[in-house]
């Protein structure tokens, strides 16, 4: 037992290991790191304080929705924290679910009001289904055409939605049509399917329409997953019916309430079903089912907080970034400013960057990962343009602005100031961006797997298709959903190619003159009122941050389910 | 055809015959079998065996400027279990890989010489790598199921090949051959990754031969695994030689000797030292320094 006893102390006891470098480089780091953090948090604070102005209302107001949300919120969460992780997640994903499910709706609702109406969507969905199902039946009926199947996987898409362009042939037709009285209106082309629908003499109204186009596609996909999950048909059919019930429910009681039935059946698709489906499981897996009381105080609190205050009379605060900042137009008055012009640019405009870069970088992306070879001469120049590609990224986003200018508008001649101008010039600005990442995630994919596929006498498309891209999706969608988030707040670009400093009405077609958020933004700081310079531009700022932490937070949620499955 | 058996003679000098091999029309089927038979003829391979499946003559590997095979000539038999032993960096598993054309995956890798499948030089100009590697199906070393269901891994195969009729009886088939059927017929839509490593080798290996291939190789397919799924993967691997040609490519002395009934014994340098029955090479080799590996003084 006895342990031998030091001679001349414990090892280290007179310190002849020096820490001090060590220790004065992690200091300065953390010091640095932590100037950086809260100069921006402060700034933010300050943004935040200008845009909702908490101070302007009377202190009764803010005790009393302290006491009913805050409070409660808070203990609700320290409590999930400490004593229950599994709601304190049920309680999280029952919050953001409907944030995320009203976006969407909002998002759609845009949509349907500035860009088509629901009888375009109708006809564009449909021509793209039964073009969809013209290639499935092509490949039932004839699966060893290959090249055969490449020309119906181009042209019914083609024919289905944008017609046949005017030839001889097609005089023949229509003549002998409009001969027999068979009168579409369209000389000597042939309409497309869509274009057909969009003549009919009698359509279904429009929540008919978005009832078979968008509620019905959504609930089948719920009701599918529900059946895999649970391998029961009855659950998954289940599902289908609630939503639909729920769904014709409102349309006929919507107007009682005073909800549009269009909006009824959006928030039906993104919020209820959603929520509803992961609430159901929740509650039948028993499992943090505590979790589910955070949306409901929360509701309540705010309730009782609006009875409370109004009883009392306190007065609240007179935020710059409200409903109405929301969803009017900038104006001349601070007072009346507003986003809701911008904003639809904006989203526009990252549809127009989703639909040309997303499928061009990945298509690159693969390309360089999969197919480009490696050695000799042809190597070389591989590597040359993947070094270039590393360098294009950080090319100023001035520069492309430039390019947008010169290629789109000096050159095509496309309005100048248009979304699709816009959108271009941006989606090459995160171009290198977008490959880079989804490169990354293509080389993340193990080797074992290809070697597996052509082991198995795989070809390399067959291995890319079935093995490299489901493993690498998520990734993918990462690092473009991040590289959406830099495209929406680029100005430079927006600057070079002349979009409108400020435009009264949403833009309403691709070609548009339109503003965007950030351009927005940049107009009212040169306004020469004060409270432009103040309120209306630190309300437009905290909104263009809301949809930059919505889009990264999605990501984060991409990546992390990928990585608890991968 | 004499140019080409007098380099396969002189298997120690490299030369660079693919410009012949690819430019020559000569490699048609009949001419090459009556080769074979010479080639066994002169004692290169014991009699009692069957025709050759595989048979490589004066074949070369280079990666880059590294030469990893040197003029190896091999005839492989059909419906054995032929294995390849050898220390590290020998080339092993690049002939192995060479017998399906893996090769031409890595950039760096070149190939010079012929290796014929069933009579047919693979390396001739109108092959096409993936049909071939459709007849001739390969095990790794380290189990690599795709991150799909149990099903799905197994009908991967059928699937790309466009065999779409009895996928579930084939599947099943494969299975019960791979000696899983039993241990995973409740878990089908279960990822493959969920399984144990000694069975996800074994959902390799039913993978491999659900669309029913000629030739099966395997890469070291028990060095990542413990001795009782070791012991299992040998089992299986005698039973499927009743059925299919098996290369096995092993570090593992003993297991050679338990299952292959021929055993190719390369040393450092990418050299086929010894070629011959299991036994003989075990019991009796020709060659001092695959004795000296054998025994253990080096290697």
């Amino acid at each position: 037992m006895a342990t031998r006893e030091p001679e001349t102390g414990w090892h280290g006891e007179n310190s002849d290991v020096n820490h001090l470098r060590g220790r004065a480089f992690e200091a300065t780091c953390l010091a640095a790191t932590a100037f950086g953090l809260v100069s921006v948090m402060l700034l933010l604070l300050f943004v935040a304080n200008d845009a909702f102005r908490p101070f302007s209302a009377d202190a009764g107001w803010l005790a009393t929705y302290a006491a009913t949300v805050v409070v409660p919120l808070a203990a609700l969460a320290v409590y999930y924290y400490r004593l229950d992780e599994p709601a304190g997640e049920v309680a999280y994903v029952t919050s953001g679910l409907p944030v995320v499910g009203l976006l969407l709706t909002g998002g759609f609702a845009v949509l349907f009001i500035e860009l088509l109406s629901v009888l375009e969507w109708f006809a564009l969905l449909i021509s793209l289904v039964v073009a969809g199902g013209l290639i499935v039946a092509h490949g039932r009926l004839r699966p060893k055409a290959a090249l055969e199947r490449l020309g119906v996987v181009f042209l019914s898409p083609v024919i289905t939605v944008f017609g046949l362009p005017p030839t001889r042939f097609n005089w023949f037709v229509t003549d002998a049509a409009a001969a027999l009285g068979l009168d579409f209106g369209l000389y000597y082309r042939v309409i497309s399917l869509r274009e057909a629908i969009m003549l009919l003499p009698f359509v279904p109204t429009d929540w008919a329409m978005l009832l078979l186009t968008l509620v019905l596609p959504v609930a089948g996909a719920a009701g599918w997953f529900v059946k895999q999950r649970r391998e029961s048909r009855r659950d998954g059919l289940a599902v289908v019916g609630m939503t639909t019930a729920v769904a014709v429910l409102g349309v006929v009681a919507g107007p009682l309430l005073g909800i549009g039935t269009d909006v009824w059946l959006l928030i039906v698709t993104f919020a209820v079903l959603p929520l509803g489906v992961y609430v159901e499981g929740v509650i039948r897996r028993g499992e943090g089912v505590c979790g589910l009381a955070f949306p409901v105080v929360a509701v309540l609190g705010v309730v009782v907080g609006g009875v409370v205050t109004g009883a009392l009379g306190f007065a609240g605060p007179d935020p710059w970034l409200d409903w109405g900042f929301l969803t009017s137009a900038t104006s001349r008055t601070a007072a009346d400013a507003g986003i809701y012009p911008a904003m639809v640019g904006s989203v526009m405009m990252i549809i127009v960057i989703v639909l040309t870069t997303f499928p061009v970088g990945v298509g690159a992306a693969i390309y360089l990962e999969e197919y480009a070879p490696s050695q000799g001469l042809m190597g070389k120049f591989v590597t040359l343009i993947e070094i270039n590609i590393g360098n294009l990224a950080g090319v100023p986003s001035v520069v492309y602005g430039l390019l947008g200018l010169a290629l789109f508008i000096r050159v095509l001649q496309w309005p100048q100031g248009s979304i699709i101008v816009a959108g271009l010039a941006v989606g090459l600005l995160i171009l290198p961006i977008v490959i880079i990442s989804a490169q990354e995630a293509i080389r993340s994919v193990p080797d074992s797997f290809r070697q597996a596929s052509y082991g198995m006498g795989a070809t390399r498309w067959q291995t890319i298709r079935q093995v490299v891209l489901p493993e690498a999706l998520p990734g993918i969608l990462t690092g473009t959903i991040l590289a959406l988030g830099r495209a929406i707040g680029e100005t430079a670009p927006l600057l070079m190619i002349g979009a409108a400093a400020s435009v009264r009405l949403a833009p309403n077609s691709f070609f548009d003159v339109a503003s965007m958020m950030p351009r927005q933004i940049f107009s009212w700081s040169s306004e020469l009122d004060p409270s432009f310079r103040h309120g209306v531009l630190a309300a437009g700022v905290i909104t263009l941050l809301a949809v930059l932490l919505v889009m990264n937070a999605t990501a984060i949620v991409i990546r992390n389910r990928y990585q608890r499955t991968g | 055809m004499t140019e080409n058996e007098m380099t396969s003679n002189d298997s120690t000098e490299p030369t660079p015959t693919t410009e012949t091999a690819a430019s020559s029309p000569d490699p048609s089927g009949d001419p090459l079998i009556e080769q074979s038979i010479d080639v066994e003829g002169t004692g290169d391979t014991a009699g009692e065996t069957g025709e050759p499946v595989i048979e490589s003559r004066d074949l070369n590997v280079f990666y880059g400027e590294t030469q990893a095979l040197q003029g190896i000539d091999l005839a492989i038999p059909e419906k054995q279990v032929t294995a390849m032993i050898g220390p590290s960096g020998c080339g092993k598993s690049t002939f192995l890989r060479c017998i399906n054309r893996m090769n031409d995956l890595i950039d760096a890798a070149r190939v010079e010489g012929d290796l014929y499948f069933e009579g047919k030089n693979v390396y001739d100009a109108d092959v096409d790598p993936v049909a071939l590697r459709r007849r001739i199906g390969m095990v790794f070393q380290h189990p690599n199921p795709f991150p799909k269901s149990i099903y799905d891994n197994v009908a991967y195969g059928l699937r790309i090949q466009d065999q779409t009729e009895d996928i579930d009886e084939k599947v099943e088939t494969a299975l019960k051959r791979a000696a899983l059927w039993d241990e995973v017929k409740d878990q089908l839509d279960k990822s493959a990754l969920d399984l144990s490593g000694g069975q996800q080798q074994r959902l390799c290996i039913a993978r491999a031969i659900a669309v029913d291939p000629d030739v099966i190789l395997m890469d070291e397919p028990a060095s990542a695994l413990d001795p009782i799924a070791t012991s299992k993967i040998e089992d299986l691997i005698e039973e499927l030689a009743e059925e299919f040609t098996v290369v096995i490519v092993t570090h593992n002395m003993q297991q050679a000797a338990r299952i292959s009934d021929k055993t190719a014994v390369f040393l450092t340098g990418g050299e086929l030292v010894e070629f011959d029955d299991t036994d003989k090479i075990f019991e009796n080799p020709e060659s001092q320094r695959v004795e000296d590996y054998i025994t253990g003084k080096f290697g």
